[in-house]
């Protein structure tokens, strides 16, 4: 992935030849310009996922309590 | 470095089933790490297999050391200065065990889909869930990074060093690990360095602990502590010493940015439990080595890293405190290269800009300079006089826990999606073992949270 505007750190062929032999072609950088597709969250992994979310919100409030009660 | 001798004229993109392939420096350094691997693995005997290993081990060694970080190393030891020798050793070799469990499946996801953690939820379950799980991760690394830039100024501090000089060594190793642009250097630098950790060991020989109630307490899980607040936080500090989100984020992109394919799941699995063994035996070591406060009736209350090492130094000597402050030191460096590098991986996987231990520097900019930048704020804020920071080091391992489970979730699913996982998806004991691990996660921060809002029900439940 080289960056725009950025000169490409020139690759000889044998070079080229080997990375195309010895990886597979999704490790190629260039491959991850493919996005995975999205996926549909059903109703009872969103209300895990928001479940957990309250959870971790909640108790992190609760974390901010007691360092405040320690502070003080 | 990979660059060969004949360069193209210009990058000329060859052509791969239909589709024009651009060969990057970072596709040719990782192609160089997977040909001295697949000829390693076209050998046969013992040799060839130890060569194999040495060459795959890295991202699970480096991931369970790691969290023997800044703030795990102080839990270890106030667990052994305030509960000695009894439920906390194999309460500790059990939360590795989690880590075990959970980490596994980094490494089958990182290897089935060459991609990082943060990529998958973004592309998987879109942005909305992909920013809540960047934000807790966000928040728990610098929150962590700081705490390892203590530990890094406490035990250096313990030789006289002062803190912007702590700071500053600190700083140099971690740019040193960086500075050959290639993941297998890098890698190899920090594992030299994490092997620092069973430091602890030596320490813990020095107070000479009595094997015979080390053993009892593996095997009966005797003697119990009471059941009351202070027992809870440092349940569940040890729980939050051995699994946290950076964790997951971390080896999975290392997996990547190692090359680890398929083939490579077995050894991968190999470099996790030999990780999580070594890490066991650093941090029940810190628990035998701080063991003698305890028995010496010495209240570790308001200890902080550096300060158990002068408390042990009339039993150990000057020589065992030395080395116990020099683990605390080890424990932060280390702790702050995985993750500054897992910050900077998730950074890249999610902004899509070029995320790579083997990027040169010109290609890897934003990469390296968020690796930096979070180390620099982290090592900054230490360095501000009078800050409290010792709330920080009291709430991160409990941060934590609490961030585990949502970040654990989304690890289910993702191991657990056939598009993706192909046969490689968990099976259903690996499923069971890792819902116990997220019941258990959410119990002790629900535990955690009565404590807080309802002290007095400890009270009513026969504790104090």
């Amino acid at each position: 992935m080289t960056p725009k505007g950025q000169p490409p750190v020139l690759i000889s062929s044998a070079d080229e030849k080997l990375a195309l032999s010895s990886l597979e072609h999704d490790q190629l950088v260039h491959a991850k310009k493919h996005f995975i597709p999205r996926r549909h969250l059903k109703g009872p992994e969103l209300l895990v996922l928001w479940a957990l979310r309250t959870y971790l919100l909640f108790m992190m409030a609760v974390v901010v309590y007691q360092v405040w009660i320690a502070a003080h | 470095m990979s660059v060969g001798s004949q360069p193209s004229p210009k990058l000329v993109p060859r052509v791969v089933d239909g589709e024009a392939v651009v060969i990057t420096h970072e596709d040719v350094d990782r192609a160089h790490d997977r040909v001295r691997v697949s000829a390693a693995r076209a050998r046969r005997g013992f040799s060839s297999r130890a060569k194999l290993l040495w060459l795959l081990v890295g991202p699970g060694v480096l991931v369970m050391l790691g969290e023997n970080d800044g703030p795990s190393m102080l839990s270890y030891a106030a667990t052994g200065a305030k509960f000695g020798i009894g439920f906390f050793l194999p309460f500790v070799a059990l939360t590795f065990g989690m880590a075990i469990v959970v980490q596994e499946m980094t490494v089958r996801l990182g290897a089935a889909t060459h991609r990082g953690h943060a990529e998958l939820i973004f592309e998987r379950f879109g942005p909305f869930w992909g920013w809540f799980s960047m934000i807790d991760l966000g928040i728990g690394n610098f929150l962590t990074l700081i705490t390892e830039f203590i530990a890094i100024r406490a035990g250096l501090g313990f030789f006289g060093v002062s803190p912007w000089i702590a700071i500053l060594i600190a700083l140099v190793i971690l740019y040193g690990a960086l500075v050959s642009h290639r993941y297998w250097t890098w890698e190899r630098i920090t594992l030299a360095a994490a092997a620092f950790n069973l430091i602890f060991i030596p320490v813990a020989l020095m107070t000479r602990p009595s094997w015979h109630s080390v053993g009892r307490a593996f095997v009966t899980w005797q003697p119990l502590p009471g059941f009351n607040k202070d027992t809870l936080l440092i349940v569940l500090a040890d729980i939050g010493a051995t699994v946290t989100p950076w964790m997951l984020f971390f080896q999975q992109s290392a997996t990547v940015d190692k090359g680890m394919t398929t083939k490579d799941i077995r050894f991968g699995r190999i470099d996790t439990v030999l990780g999580a063994a070594l890490a066991t035996a650093a941090a029940v070591a810190t628990i035998l080595a701080t063991a003698p406060l305890f028995a010496h009736q010495m209240t570790a209350d308001t200890f902080q890293a550096a300060e158990f090492a002068q408390a042990l130094q009339p039993l150990i000597g000057r020589f065992g405190a030395s080395l116990f402050a020099l683990g605390m030191v080890e424990a932060g460096i280390v702790a702050s290269i995985t993750i500054s590098a897992a910050s900077a991986y998730a950074f890249g996987e999610v902004t899509h800009t070029p995320h790579s231990l083997n990027l040169p520097l010109g290609q890897g900019k934003a990469f390296y300079s968020v690796l930096t930048l979070c180390a620099l704020a982290a090592a900054a804020i230490v360095l501000i006089p009078g800050l409290p920071l010792v709330y920080v080091v009291l709430v991160v391992n409990v941060v934590a826990v609490l961030a585990m489970p949502p970040a654990l979730v989304f690890l289910f699913m993702l191991v657990n999606d056939q598009e993706i996982m192909g046969d490689l998806v968990s099976p259903r004991w690996a499923n069971g073992l890792a819902t116990a691990v997220v019941f258990i996660l959410t119990a002790a921060g629900v535990l955690f949270g009565i404590s807080i809002i309802a002290p007095n029900t400890f009270a009513a439940l026969g504790g104090k």
